[in-house]
């Protein structure tokens, strides 16, 4: 028995809004995993940024027939080199998941290992969440928890059986890492209020969970390379690093997974008053040559300033992040079929998003 | 003895030390908050939130204040406990020295962090050791058991008549702040026989008690001031002994004993697989997680490795570190920390090792190996390449004293 017998779950949240419920998830599968004769330890990968606002983080549970002593040298790790399951908290992170190390923005199934399986908490039609998934060069398992995503803030806990119905999931792919019958077992000794709520969250998960196979090949193309960090005699001394060239943004650290809602444009409204490109802290709009402000939704943490600042109602209007597939820029869709995009603009903005933050007066 | 009342629960590093102070029912704590410390003081308040603790917790306005006010508790007879992290810790640099000398036995926990700049906030052993010349206690913990252990014995030995000296436990960032394991709590009852309450006699500031702790004083005092803590820090090791030792008596355990993991009795050092060791690593903290399994690895080709892990680096174990090592070939010192422009330009602990060797007949060659800085990983496949650099350099004359390891741009 050695390091390769060791299985690895690894948790992808949002910082502070998912950082407790992360932990708790964690916690409660190293209990299931020793209660069922295992060595079994957590840690969060340090380098994430936990503690602000939507970062994208990672807790991860190591699970083996190996002594502990083992165990912990193994994973004495930032991260591990390899996962078995995945449980992505928040479905807006298969868009990419930056945290604050400087590693680019990485697929949501980077390290997941052959046969491994990757559990969603989504409402999506599991068609497209396929359209939405990294492909991968092997045949692995994707599973759909049906069920909103879960947000609180950094000390409150929202209790709301999200965690009880993600073991209920972890158990049905990978029973060989903790079966229901143990994660049944470790809810009835650990919980004593709203048993009965609890349990039947954890039958539903388990019963409910949708499964589908994923094929080599099948699903979307997420390009990655991890970036090539300089050697010291390349480095700049001093602590100093050269400045992104006017008018240029930072490759290696973009940070627009982080956003949970994005500012939507009406152009037809905008005055050209110039107060969101000024505001914006990350300097995420591009002037048109007509006078407009482009948005460059990569780059955007969806702090809500813009939305704040702008004078005209109904012109920044901050939307719910899960209503939007990708990072396609507004003005361009604008400018090919106005039409159009008044049906996009009022499709996006047709559900007011319950914040944890309260951003802005812009609607 | 039997313990009804123990019970196994998770906790990381910082929760571990935070359940002792409650544990060791602490009077006054200080928070300002700094990653990876910050989650002591999460977990101390919610503590005394939850009504487990009954504690005055005071939020001060820096690190700088936070250690003037466990100082100040301390001398007026409170038990204490204090805490933070990498820069942190240097902001509060002269209240922590004047807390050393006017012999305040404040426990504080140092998550190792990085010095800024540049900003980093994983593991580096700088910050704890800028106090290693002026006469605190500090210890090094490798899991969370040993964290929770350490923290009670801290207080003991601190608090000790003979001693009065406070104590910096010291903990990896991240990969033991963060990162969680059972841990064995024991009954609460049975702390109380272990933990005598804290008396300072005739040293307590009280209207009572009429004295007043450091008055200015030159050249006339300072030099038998310092003599007598020096006594004090020697006077430590007889302490810290006993202290292991009723621990285990009371507990039933070995200080850092969980039901998988196995502690050696020794106070001061973690040997492992050193009887028959060519090689041998030496290191603090978690670092030793990785070593061990490296050293397995290494031992099924036929590689004689050993580890010497350093638990208690004020006062240092000198004996230990001859006792252990004299016989090995070569001694590799990892160094979570740098001491740039120091001799052969190694790092801090090397040099410690080297010069606690100097009196042996016939010394082992010392090599100093640097690494795993800022949070950087020192993981299993670099130890076992430490390995192989020390058998390498077994029967050669020495031609090289420091390494970096797995710097970019240096071979590696």
């Amino acid at each position: 028995m050695g390091e390769e017998d060791v299985k690895y779950v690894e948790i992808t949240y949002r910082g502070i809004f998912q950082k407790r419920l992360a932990k708790y998830v964690a916690e409660g599968l190293v209990y299931m995993a020793r209660d069922m004769g295992k060595s079994a330890v957590s840690f969060g990968r340090y380098g994430d940024s936990p503690e602000r606002n939507g970062v994208p983080a990672k807790y991860y549970v190591a699970v083996g027939n190996v002594s502990e002593e083992d165990l912990i040298g193994y994973s004495t790790r930032v991260e591990p080199e390899y996962v078995d399951v995945i449980a992505v908290l928040d479905d807006t992170l298969l868009k990419g998941v930056e945290s604050w190390a400087w590693q680019g923005v990485q697929p949501i199934n980077l390290k997941l290992r052959k046969d491994g399986a990757m559990i969603v908490t989504s409402r999506k039609p599991m068609e497209e969440m396929v359209k939405l998934t990294p492909s991968k060069d092997f045949q692995w398992t994707l599973g759909k928890l049906n069920w909103d995503r879960s947000f609180s803030g950094l000390w409150a806990f929202n209790d709301d059986t999200t965690m009880e119905r993600v073991w209920g999931a972890i158990a049905k792919v990978r029973p060989d890492i903790v079966d229901i019958q143990h994660v049944v077992s470790y809810v009835k000794s650990h919980k004593k209020d709203k048993l009965n709520e609890r349990l039947k969250a954890v039958e539903e998960a388990y019963e409910g969970l949708v499964i589908k196979t994923m094929n080599p090949g099948e699903g979307v193309e997420f390009k990655y390379a991890p970036p090539r960090l300089l050697t010291w005699q390349e480095m700049m001394e001093g602590t100093a690093i050269p400045a992104v060239p006017r008018g240029g943004r930072n490759e290696q650290f973009k940070r627009g997974t982080t956003k949970t809602e994005r500012p939507t444009v009406d152009f037809d409204a905008c005055i050209k008053c110039d107060l969101c490109w000024v505001y914006c802290p990350d300097e995420c709009f591009d002037k048109t040559p007509d006078g407009y402000y482009d948005i460059a939704y990569d780059y955007c943490v969806g702090c809500g300033i813009c939305a704040e600042v702008c004078p005209v109602k109904n012109c920044i209007v901050m939307v719910d992040e899960k209503r939007l597939p990708d990072y396609t820029r507004p003005y361009g869709m604008w400018k090919a079929n106005k039409v159009e995009y008044k049906k996009w603009l009022q499709n996006a903005r047709a559900e007011v998003r319950e914040r944890p933050i309260v951003p802005g007066l812009g609607r | 003895m039997t313990q009804v009342a123990e019970k196994e629960i998770l906790l990381n590093g910082t929760q571990a030390v935070a359940y002792a102070a409650m544990y060791a029912d602490v009077d006054v704590t200080a928070a300002y908050p700094i990653r990876p410390y910050t989650e002591v003081m999460d977990t101390i308040s919610k503590l005394i939130a939850d009504g487990q603790l009954d504690a005055e917790f005071i939020i001060a306005e820096g690190e700088h204040g936070q250690f003037e006010i466990v100082k100040h508790a301390s001398l007026v007879g409170a038990r204490t406990l204090v805490g933070t992290s990498g820069v942190g810790w240097l902001y509060a640099m002269e209240a922590i020295v004047v807390t050393a000398t006017d012999r305040a036995p404040v426990v504080a926990v140092i998550g190792n962090r990085a010095l800024d700049d540049p900003g980093a906030y994983g593991v580096e052993h700088n910050d704890a050791l800028m106090v290693r010349d002026v006469g605190w206690l500090l210890v090094w913990v490798d899991t969370a058991q040993e964290a929770f252990d350490t923290a009670l014995l801290a207080y003991r030995i601190g608090e000790d008549p003979r001693v009065l000296i406070p104590v910096g436990v010291s903990m990896d960032g991240g990969f033991l702040t963060h990162s969680e394991q059972i841990v064995r709590l024991p009954d609460r009852e049975l702390v109380k026989s272990f933990l005598p309450p804290y008396d300072r006699g005739k040293l307590r500031v009280h209207p009572d008690n009429p004295i007043s702790v450091a008055p200015q004083v030159n050249e006339d005092w300072v030099t038998e001031i310092r003599r007598q803590h020096d006594e004090g820090m020697e006077r430590a090791r007889e302490v810290i002994k006993e202290a292991y030792e009723s621990f285990k008596k009371t507990f039933g355990r070995y200080p850092g004993t969980t039901r998988d993991i196995t502690m050696p009795e020794n106070p001061f050092v973690e040997p492992y697989m050193v009887e028959d060791a060519d090689v041998i690593l030496v290191g603090m903290g978690t670092v030793s997680k990785p070593m061990k399994v490296a050293i397995k690895n290494m031992r099924e080709k036929g590689v004689k490795a050993g580890m010497l892990r350093i638990r208690w680096f004020r006062p240092f174990p000198a004996e230990d570190v001859m006792k252990y090592l004299a016989n090995a070939k070569v001694v590799c010192v990892v160094d979570r920390d740098y001491s740039l422009g120091s001799p052969f330009r190694g790092g801090v602990v090397y040099h410690e090792v080297r010069s606690s060797l100097y009196d042996l007949d016939e010394r082992p060659k010392v090599l100093s190996f640097i690494g795993g800085l800022g949070g950087r990983e020192i993981t299993i496949q670099d130890v076992e390449k430490i390995i192989k650099i020390g058998v390498e350099q077994r029967d050669t004359p020495l031609t090289r004293h420091t390494y970096w390891v797995n710097v970019r741009g240096d071979p590696w």
